[in-house]
């Protein structure tokens, strides 16, 4: 069985579309789903009332079908029996021990009955459970079937988590409640009960009446008479409204705990939605700077930052932005470092968070890019020794400015055009595409002068060759020839760096599209 | 203590760092501050750096602004000091370069109108690196191997009087075929402090007194500024001029 491949294809198949939360078909099927489970409901109440024939018993039996089906399979791929028995098989043989086959596979079903108990899969029992005939009367809990909804909906679930971390004051506030209640109910039976026209007969109104008052309900169908009657009244509508206060309160307090999660939750689900495949942590002025300009190349790209003034800058420019430390492994998890995220941008402005959150990424995943800011020069090496595929320094870059423009002003402002990309001249590259009319022709060929450019150089892949007279430089997996000449010949793959107005780039370019140079 | 004509007030990681650069350079600073703390740490790092209340105009006096200080940095990283010196500095000497470093869009033009003859903006600068880095990743690993990475270099040369190049146009002279050089563009001071690039299709005359910005090897560039000098440009390769 561990060797078939069409088995393990086929079980990869059901757990995509049943538990994988990252498969694509899983939105559709979880859709499919909310909607069965509301039109059998539907079905449910409409029949209280109409007999709907025919139809209605054979789009139950589709849909008791449905639900079957799916609850053998989860049942199946909730674990992998033969793996389990496979290595208790290869224990005994390690050990020199007689393998027992039935002492393995009863432990290995004992694994898969674990499934049976797991809460979901108990309410998937319930749904499916009151539709065999003899146990008609269990109709009721057909509607068993609405909580089926939580496995196909994130917020519904999210709710439950939320709650379910209240859970001691939930708990607290239940007994008092049911303390209290007993306690009314009890002292209004005693009281009550043995009047001559007495409204309440049983012990069971009177639990009845205390709930309806302290929930401060009160439908009134059921009212004091005696004075000590309405005294055990006032003081249980006292209590009740600090239950309900209490109660608001917890929930309020839970969701605004964890308001901040539920919308990170949103911000994940987008992320992953949309591919998003760079990540922005620190979103101060560099980041902000980034931030722009990649939103202007139409590049998507989550924002994380831990001040929740910088995240609602982010968020006004439509940004999508999480609150969160960026050396939180599980906040980068969950964005996906270790699979989807390709790019990751530290731009803090704390060198030790930038190693940091480098160091913990690179972990994750070691062939993202990971493009990290160095406040100081001593840290640069740190950063490239953490896993930084890239240092962009501030101070260095500003230093480097600052010492041209007292030694050379003029010069200066070329280079502070080139950093900031600010003036319309630049440097630009032109890739030569196989086959295109550039092709195999040298230099000499193109008129730049006409075109207002002027070649810069050419980028070649491999390492550089010997000889030659123009200036020739090594880059990381490429050549750089710097001005070649008249008789250099291009190739195709080429990277000719071109140095001109923006504009006579672009025209540059749309020629070679179209082959007309 | 010796007169330097340029110096950096603010000593913060960034007043460090220009200094170490200009350093680098052979250009002399001298670092001050008003904070002792941040002037001990650099002087205990080997550089030259002193204490001042920059507040006090006198004093701005006594280290030579508005008599041999001919460019000042500003890197506080504050942005109302900057302001402060900048303002100040400025009524003492009209014709002092002053670059500052602002945080933002909006205090790089206060700095200006405060008088700066230079804003740096180093985290638009950065920013920019880093989207080139994704955007271009090629270009700039091209440029910090050669322009940053000191093979090839960016330099002004000046055409001195009775050049044989003064009349010329500049794109007539073909400096990238005689050298190994690519001339991004010139500056006349005549007609202002603005670059004319050489391709930008504008016919300039060149005359004494211009700056041709020029980026190549460094010994390219020194041939180069001798040919100017000495009146004597190479010829173009291939042809027979004499």
């Amino acid at each position: 069985m561990e060797g078939s491949a069409r088995y393990k294809g086929l079980k990869q198949a059901v757990f995509n579309l049943l538990e994988n939360p990252r498969a694509p078909i899983r939105p559709y099927f979880d859709i499919f789903m909310i909607l069965l489970v509301l039109t059998s409901v539907w079905m449910l109440i409409y029949e209280v009332k109409h007999d709907l024939g025919l139809l209605g018993d054979v789009f139950e039996i589709v849909v008791v079908g449905i639900f079957i089906i799916e609850y053998l399979l989860r049942f199946w791929i909730y674990n992998d029996s033969h793996k389990a028995i496979l290595e208790r098989y290869e224990r005994a043989e390690f050990i020199n021990e007689p393998f027992r086959v039935w002492s393995a596979m009863g432990h290995a079903s004992i694994e898969k009955l674990r499934y049976l108990v797991q809460p979901l899969a108990i309410i998937d029992l319930l749904a499916i459970i009151p539709s065999y005939r003899p146990l008609r009367f269990l109709r009721i809990f057909l509607l068993f079937r609405l909580f089926k909804l939580f496995r196909y909906t994130r917020s519904i679930s999210e709710f439950v988590k939320v709650l379910s971390e209240k859970r001691i004051e939930l708990v607290t506030l239940f007994i008092f409640m049911a303390f209290i209640t007993f306690t009314a109910a009890t002292a209004m039976f005693f009281f009550e009960a043995d009047q001559s026209d007495p409204q309440i007969s049983g012990f069971f109104d009177s639990i009845y009446w205390a709930l309806v008052t302290i929930s401060t309900v009160g439908y009134g169908d059921i009212t004091p008479h005696t004075t000590e009657g309405r005294i055990v009244t006032l003081v249980l509508i006292i209590a009740g409204l600090g239950v309900i206060s209490f109660f608001t309160s917890i929930i309020v307090s839970a969701f605004g705990e964890k308001i901040h999660e539920i919308r990170a939750h949103r911000i994940f689900s987008e992320v992953e939605r949309k591919h998003i495949d760079t990540l922005i942590c620190g979103f101060g002025r560099v980041g902000q700077v980034v931030a722009e300009r990649l939103a202007a190349d139409k590049r998507l790209f989550v924002v994380v930052d831990p001040k929740e003034e910088n995240v609602r800058v982010a968020k006004k420019r439509g940004y999508p932005a999480v609150i969160g430390d960026g050396e939180d492994n599980d906040l980068l998890l969950s964005l996906g470092i270790d699979t989807r995220v390709r790019r990751l941008l530290c731009l803090t402005g704390d060198d030790v968070v930038n190693v940091y959150i480098t160091l913990t990424a690179r972990q994750c995943n070691p062939g993202i890019e990971i493009i990290s800011r160095a406040n100081h020069r001593e840290n640069v090496t740190k950063l490239y020794r953490a896993g930084a595929s890239h240092c962009v320094a501030p101070y260095e870059v500003l230093g480097l400015i600052a010492a041209e423009y007292a030694g050379q002003p003029v010069a200066f402002e070329a280079v502070y055009g080139l950093l900031t990309g600010q003036s319309h001249e630049g440097i630009e590259a032109v890739r030569i595409k196989q086959g295109g009319s550039l092709d195999g022709r040298p230099m000499g060929d193109i008129d730049f002068r006409h075109r207002k450019l002027t070649p810069f150089g050419v980028i070649r892949k491999g390492d550089c060759e010997p000889g030659g007279g123009d200036s020739r430089y090594r880059l990381q997996d490429s050549c750089l020839h710097f001005n070649p000449g008249d008789d250099f010949t291009l190739r195709a793959d080429d990277l000719l760096v071109l140095f001109g107005h923006e504009y006579s780039v672009v025209h540059f370019r749309d020629c070679l599209e179209r082959g007309t140079l | 203590m010796s007169r330097r004509d340029t110096l950096i007030f603010g000593c913060s990681a960034l007043g460090h760092e220009v200094a170490m650069q200009l350093a680098d350079r052979g250009i002399e600073v001298f670092l001050y501050s008003n904070d002792l703390d941040e002037v001990g740490a650099l002087l205990a790092k080997g550089l030259q750096a002193g204490v001042i209340d920059y507040t006090d105009d006198e004093k701005l006096r006594d280290i030579g602004i508005g008599s041999w200080v001919k460019t000042i940095f500003c890197l506080f990283s504050e942005e109302p000091k900057n302001l402060f010196l900048t303002l100040s500095a400025r009524a003492l000497d009209d014709k002092l370069k002053i670059v500052g470093v602002c945080e933002s869009a909006s205090s790089g033009e206060r700095l200006m109108a405060a008088g700066a003859t230079k804003v740096i903006d180093p985290y638009e600068i950065s920013g920019h690196r880093v989207h080139e880095l994704i955007a271009r990743p090629y270009l700039v690993e091209m440029l910090e191997n050669t322009v940053f990475g000191k093979h090839i270099d960016i330099a002004e040369i000046e055409i001195p009087q009775h050049s044989p190049l003064s009349g010329s146009l500049l794109n007539d002279l073909q400096l990238g075929k005689r050298y190994n050089l690519i001339v991004i563009g010139v500056v006349d001071l005549e007609l202002g402090n603005q670059l004319i690039f050489s391709n930008s299709g504008v016919a300039h005359r060149l005359d004494a007194g211009d700056i041709l910005v020029v980026i190549g090897p460094m010994r390219e560039i020194t041939r180069l500024k001798q040919g100017v000098c000495e009146n004597s440009l190479e010829p173009l390769p291939g042809s027979r001029d004499p």
